[in-house]
């Protein structure tokens, strides 16, 4: 039996959570935002040939692992990561790292989590958890969205860690090794705030970041009179439901980001980016509001409250916000 | 509607996660799987597809990943749709599709259960 002496805290997202609690109990101490911000975690794409549930895929944030990974590298912590093709050797493994003491990031699938509530169990195959340690066939494991630590058995854990569909974790596992005494954070905010400024303004592709929302935006007009009203507040609802962040339209990432940008302000000393945080944080009110007035026309089907043309333009405000506020981070200098 | 920030607050807040946009559309989502769910349920008494497209979509599968849960090739999977072909089907891969879909082969061999709903 282990059972490591780890803190669990509650987070927006769940893989910044993890890498913040995971380097937390390493005795690094660095805030969900920041793991979000050096993470380089913010994104957006929109996915229209790749359907999940019968309608086309947006993401508000990096392919999953990234953020850990990026945070480590950056941070210049020594990390392992590991994927295997059979289930029974990444159950093995797991029980090995815990042994040595060492708390162990999972990806994994929700459909089968047990600990979930129901309503919430699609086929996400994204979803980030910290095992902190087992008993024989009982799990113990620390969970970002969940309010307390929770558990779970082998078998349970053995088939979320090989849920199939896009994205399958493959029995993902990562966990930091060695985290030096001292680091100095500030080149690896800047290096992030660098990255995520390209990922958004930088890419020449049309359905990756602005011009990612902007796409999105052109597309949304076209629905109601392509797919009829019930399959496009379908497709709507869908934008809205994406992520982990179930209802928030990635609002709650922007609010990330922007707290993020706040901190980097403090610990950079440059006032300017302050401005810019809370620009980001007006920005998560426009993309609230994109999602608030968006449920409307998902509550019954046929008539819209709204009119696909408005909250396509609440998109484009959003693009256009945010296209101002990456063209300035771009410029950051240490 | 209450905005996730204001310059008063800064960035202190907690974000309310469980809004009511949010349950509405949660909700929508279910709808319509159960929607499609009935559909096939439909199709299937008819005769037009096996219940192995029935509990597929219960479990809001889709083909690519029932084949990957199958280890299977997707066009087999797909061809197990068909009646004919499922009654056909070897008892080790009946037991297979019984595993995933959590029910007993015998249950998912008749179609009593799709009746009573």
């Amino acid at each position: 039996m282990v059972k490591l002496d780890f803190e669990h805290r509650q987070a927006g997202h769940c893989e910044s959570g993890v890498t913040s609690n995971l380097l937390h109990y390493h005795k690094f101490d660095i805030s969900e935002p920041m793991a979000f911000g050096i993470g380089a975690g913010l994104f957006f794409s929109y996915l229209p040939f790749l359907k999940m549930q019968h309608a086309p895929t947006t993401s508000f944030r990096v392919w999953p692992g990234m953020v850990f990974e990026r945070a480590a590298k950056e941070l210049g912590i020594t990390a392992e990561s590991h994927r295997f093709r059979n289930p029974k050797a990444a159950m093995d493994k797991l029980n090995e790292i815990l042994d040595k003491g060492l708390p162990v990031g999972l990806q994994v699938g929700t459909f089968h989590l047990p600990f979930f509530p129901p309503e919430y169990r699609m086929h996400y195959n994204m979803h980030n958890m910290v095992v902190y340690g087992y008993d024989g066939d009982t799990y113990f494991i620390s969970d970002t969205l969940m309010e307390n630590k929770v558990e779970i058995s082998y078998a349970d854990l053995m088939r979320v860690r090989y849920a199939k569909g896009a994205f399958a974790p493959q029995g993902k596992m990562y966990f930091p090794t060695h985290v030096p005494r001292e680091i100095d954070i500030r080149p690896s905010i800047i290096k992030g705030i660098r990255k995520t400024a390209n990922n958004m303004i930088g890419i020449p592709v049309p359905i990756v970041g602005v011009k990612g929302i902007r796409y999105l935006s052109r597309a949304m007009r076209k629905w109601e009179k392509k797919l009829g009203p019930e399959k496009a507040s379908y497709y709507l609802g869908q934008v809205l439901r994406m992520e982990e962040e179930v209802g928030t339209a990635g609002a709650g990432f922007r609010f990330i980001y922007g707290a993020f940008l706040n901190e980097a302000a403090q610990v950079l000393n440059q006032d300017w980016l302050k401005d810019i945080s809370y620009e980001m944080g007006e920005n998560a009110n426009r993309w609230r509001e994109f999602s608030y007035k968006g449920s409307r026309n998902c509550k019954k089907r046929g008539k819209p409250e709204e009119s696909y043309d408005f909250l396509a333009d609440l998109l484009l405000a959003c693009a256009d916000s945010e296209y101002k506020i990456f063209k300035k981070l771009a410029t950051i200098r240490g | 509607m209450t905005p996730l920030f204001d310059r008063e607050h800064g960035f202190t807040r907690k974000v309310d996660y469980q809004n009511n946009s949010n349950q509405v559309i949660i909700r929508q989502s279910w709808d319509a799987a159960a929607q499609r769910v009935e559909a096939i349920r439909q199709q299937v008494l008819a005769g037009e597809l096996s219940p192995v497209a029935y509990y597929m979509e219960k479990h809001l599968m889709e083909v690519p990943m029932l084949a990957a849960y199958m280890e299977l090739p997707k066009w087999r999977v797909k061809r197990h749709m068909k009646p004919s072909v499922f009654r056909r089907l070897r008892p080790e891969l009946l037991a297979r599709y019984a595993g995933i879909f959590e029910v007993g082969v015998d249950q998912l061999v008749s179609t009593d259960e799709l009746n009573q709903q």
